[in-house]
């Protein structure tokens, strides 16, 4: 910055550090960074990608478990209603009175609205 | 009057919504120069870290593009989260430029400005550049903030307050310190009257 020869009164010491501000900004956006190799380091650096599984992958998958039921109780229809007779047997003798039931719906709710809240405050 | 076309909206839109990588890889070269420049003015000349806090600044542009409303440029956009990389790791290393910082630099300008006085213009130029350089990173983070934001990346005050996250008179009264202690620490290069 070249030296002026007006009194350096309050004004004009702010106008020579705006002026010498003022050059040297332009100077920083006329300078350019190179990139050299810059931006491919940042795509590298990017989060791979979510793995999308493909759209028929779950109707294939729903079949295919639709079919193994199927063979099951086809090639064994004996073994299949058995489990589910022996299955309801079970849960029915069970001695679970209606307060026991109301408390456990009331344990599932709590744990239900707990979590929810926890996740909205982590959000 | 209708506002230009932003030339960036067609491919932060390619970025959200098809995930195009290569639309992102054009908006990086695109502002690459003027995140790592600012990022270098704000970290004192360190380009390493500058680098490093860069590459920081555009891998959470892309995790937050989605957020990005248009309502400011994309350059300020990125700016805000350049500064924000900064200042959090200006934090994490406890940097404390203020203090006796500021008198040593002031002592360096006075003598480098003593050296040089007789030199060339273009000599002298150089050595006022490097004072100034000097004293900016004696500033404290928010002065040094609002002076690069304001003259270096020549944003309002209005755009260096998104930028910084805090109000228009706060910026302002960033500057006018920081160019009280940049006054301080380069007296020597103010116009003398006997000249």
């Amino acid at each position: 910055m070249t030296a002026d020869t007006t009194p350096p009164t309050a004004a004009n010491e702010c106008d020579w550090l705006d002026a010498a501000l003022v050059a040297d900004g332009r100077d920083h956006a006329a300078s350019y960074v190179d990139d050299a190799g810059f931006t491919a380091r940042v795509m590298a650096a990017l989060p791979a990608p979510a793995a999308v599984a493909p759209r028929w992958r779950r109707p294939a998958v729903a079949a295919l478990w639709t079919v193994a039921a199927a063979g099951a109780a086809i090639a064994l229809p004996g073994a299949v209603l058995d489990v589910g007779r022996e299955a309801f047997r079970l849960l029915a003798a069970q001695p679970v009175s209606v307060a026991q039931i109301a408390a456990m719906l009331a344990a599932a709710g709590a744990a239900t609205w707990g979590a929810a809240a926890w996740a909205l405050r982590a959000e | 009057m209708a506002s230009p076309p932003d030339p960036d909206a067609a491919l932060v839109a390619r970025a959200v919504l098809s995930d195009d990588r290569h639309a992102f890889a054009e908006l990086v070269r695109r502002h690459q120069s003027a995140v790592r420049a600012c990022l270098r003015k704000l970290t004192a000349g360190n380009h390493a870290l500058a680098d490093d806090l860069a590459q920081e600044t555009f891998v959470l542009a892309w995790r937050h593009l989605g957020g990005y409303r248009q309502e400011a440029k994309l350059s300020t956009w990125l700016y805000r989260i350049a500064t924000n990389c900064w200042l959090a790791d200006a934090r994490r290393r406890k940097e404390e430029p203020l203090g006796d910082a500021a008198d040593e630099v002031a002592d360096a300008a006075g003598t480098a400005f003593a050296e040089e006085r007789a030199a060339p213009d273009h000599a002298r130029g150089a050595t006022m550049k490097l004072d100034l350089e000097r004293a900016l990173a004696a500033l404290s983070e928010g002065e040094r903030a609002a002076i690069v934001q304001c003259y270096y990346n020549d944003l309002s005050h209005e755009e260096a307050a998104f930028v910084l996250g805090v109000p228009i008179g706060t910026v302002k009264t960033h500057v006018l310190r920081g160019k009280q202690k940049l006054k301080a620490a380069l007296a020597a290069w103010a116009p003398r009257q006997d000249a």
